[in-house]
């Protein structure tokens, strides 16, 4: 099991065609192909000095050959740096595009949810009953986009390493009851009944309440979308050692062995039965992952193809910044 | 009698939603569209509360907040940030200026903005 997932890494290092086309460049200006290049270059200069020592008894000539080498190993080592260099900037840049054009895109979306909020509320005379429908409609869809919005812009803080966290002391129980019963319409939608077991006391810790909110409902809102049919999703919390554990437990359709290890990665999706009935970015996973590990704590999953799958994360508890 | 509001917002969208909302809340809504106009209504009709944007043409938020906060006329006013910048820097740069407190635009529902400012006016 061990060799068989090195002999992958190893593939994966070396297959640079994939490499080239998840860094956008071309094949000879990836890392693997310039450092295989430079090994070659090595070995070859090597022979080559050892050819010229070996027939010209000549210490200018032997000089002059080391220099070469020495200028092509340079050359090739340039390369590389200049290479890293251009993918780092490209990141870079997309990373603050991704940043404006989400703050630019929160004011047409804050119009379009004032607009219709004032309709609602303060102008709604007259409206029958399928113009309300359809104004409850274009209420979801712009929440989408808000919602889409918002996790693309906390992508973009992740990646420039500024996600703001405004820490408050709150009950995490109490935010995880407030979270379910939330998903509950959901749940129902989707014939899918949601268990919950707590600790019997308040469980206090210091987090960003808004943020731990969205990470666990990306887990919760997972687990409902993965379970083809009827199921159960399970949401225990647990106190030991100074942390809280929450867990999330689906009967879901599972993640595929082979794609275990890239779950948490911005944009994947796992290619799993219903992945084409479900919509989503990639994105859910990777924010909580990182909004957890900010906050103190850690992020792991247990899946199974077929039977399910058990994410959990956990955070300090106050009694643990005390000690 | 009704408490005065001053919007300085150069968004008409936003700021035309937020006046009738507030109006049909029974508040009397003046509006300014850039920072400028905004110190000088300010100091001028000295309202109970002003929203303010942050990127404003003219002068920005952080100007007309420092000018406001300066002016004796003006300075007891509370303001009530209104931004789509979220990032903590920019917020806790205005809330040290003197800013009563900041409301992220397409965060906040009509109706929560509304209860931020009857909450800080004291009115039920």
């Amino acid at each position: 099991m061990k060799f068989q997932k090195i002999k992958q890494r190893i593939f994966d290092e070396f297959n640079l065609v994939k490499q080239a086309d998840e860094l956008g460049i071309k094949v000879w200006q990836t890392p693997s192909f310039l450092f295989i290049a430079m090994g070659v270059v090595i070995i070859a200069a090597m022979g080559g000095v050892y050819i010229v020592s070996a027939n010209y008894n000549s210490p200018e000539i032997l000089a002059l050959s080391e220099l070469a080498v020495t200028g092509l190993l340079f050359t090739i080592g340039s390369l590389i740096i200049k290479t890293v260099e251009e993918i780092a900037k490209a990141n870079k840049m997309k990373t603050e595009f991704v940043s404006v054009a989400s703050h630019q895109l929160k004011t047409p979306i804050a119009e379009i949810n004032w607009e219709i909020e004032l309709l609602q509320s303060k102008f709604s005379e007259g409206l029958d009953a399928k113009q309300s429908e359809i104004i409850n409609e274009i209420i979801r869809s712009s929440e989408k986009m808000g919602r889409l919005v918002n996790d693309l812009l906390d992508v973009a803080r992740i990646d420039q390493g500024q996600l703001a966290l405004n820490k408050e002391k709150i009950d995490i129980c109490a935010l995880v009851k407030e979270a379910v019963e939330a998903q509950q319409v959901i749940a129902k939608a989707f014939n899918v009944e949601l268990r919950e077991s707590y600790p019997i006391r308040p469980v206090e810790i210091i987090i960003d309440r808004r943020r731990i909110l969205v990470a666990f409902d990306n887990l919760v809102s997972n687990a409902i979308k993965y379970i083809d049919g009827h199921g159960v999703v399970e949401i225990f919390l647990e106190e030991k050692d100074g942390m809280v554990q929450v867990c999330v437990r689906d009967s879901g359709v599972g993640i595929p062995r082979s794609e275990q290890a890239k779950i948490a990665q911005k944009f994947f999706r796992s290619n799993n039965s219903i992945k084409n009935k479900t919509d989503g970015t990639g994105l859910g996973l990777y924010i909580a992952k990182n909004i957890v590990e900010q906050s103190g704590g850690s992020f792991w999953f247990k899946s199974e193809e077929g039977v399910g799958s058990e994410f959990y994360f956990t955070l300090p508890t106050v009694q643990t910044k005390k000690a | 009698m009704n408490k005065r509001l001053l919007i300085i917002e150069d968004d008409t969208v936003l700021q035309k939603a937020l006046s009738s909302y507030l109006t049909a809340e029974s508040f009397e809504v003046m509006c300014a569209l850039d920072g400028e106009e905004g110190v000088k209504m300010a100091i001028s009709e000295k309202p109970d509360l002003i929203l303010l944007d942050i990127v404003l043409p003219k002068k920005d938020g952080y100007q007309v907040l420092q000018e406001v906060k300066a002016n004796e006329e003006s300075k007891h006013i509370p303001i009530v940030l209104l931004t789509n910048l979220g990032s903590i820097a920019d917020v806790e740069k205005a809330l040290e200026m003197g800013a009563t407190t900041y409301l992220v635009k397409a965060d906040y529902k009509l109706e929560e903005v509304t209860a931020k400012i009857k909450e800080i006016l004291n009115i039920k």
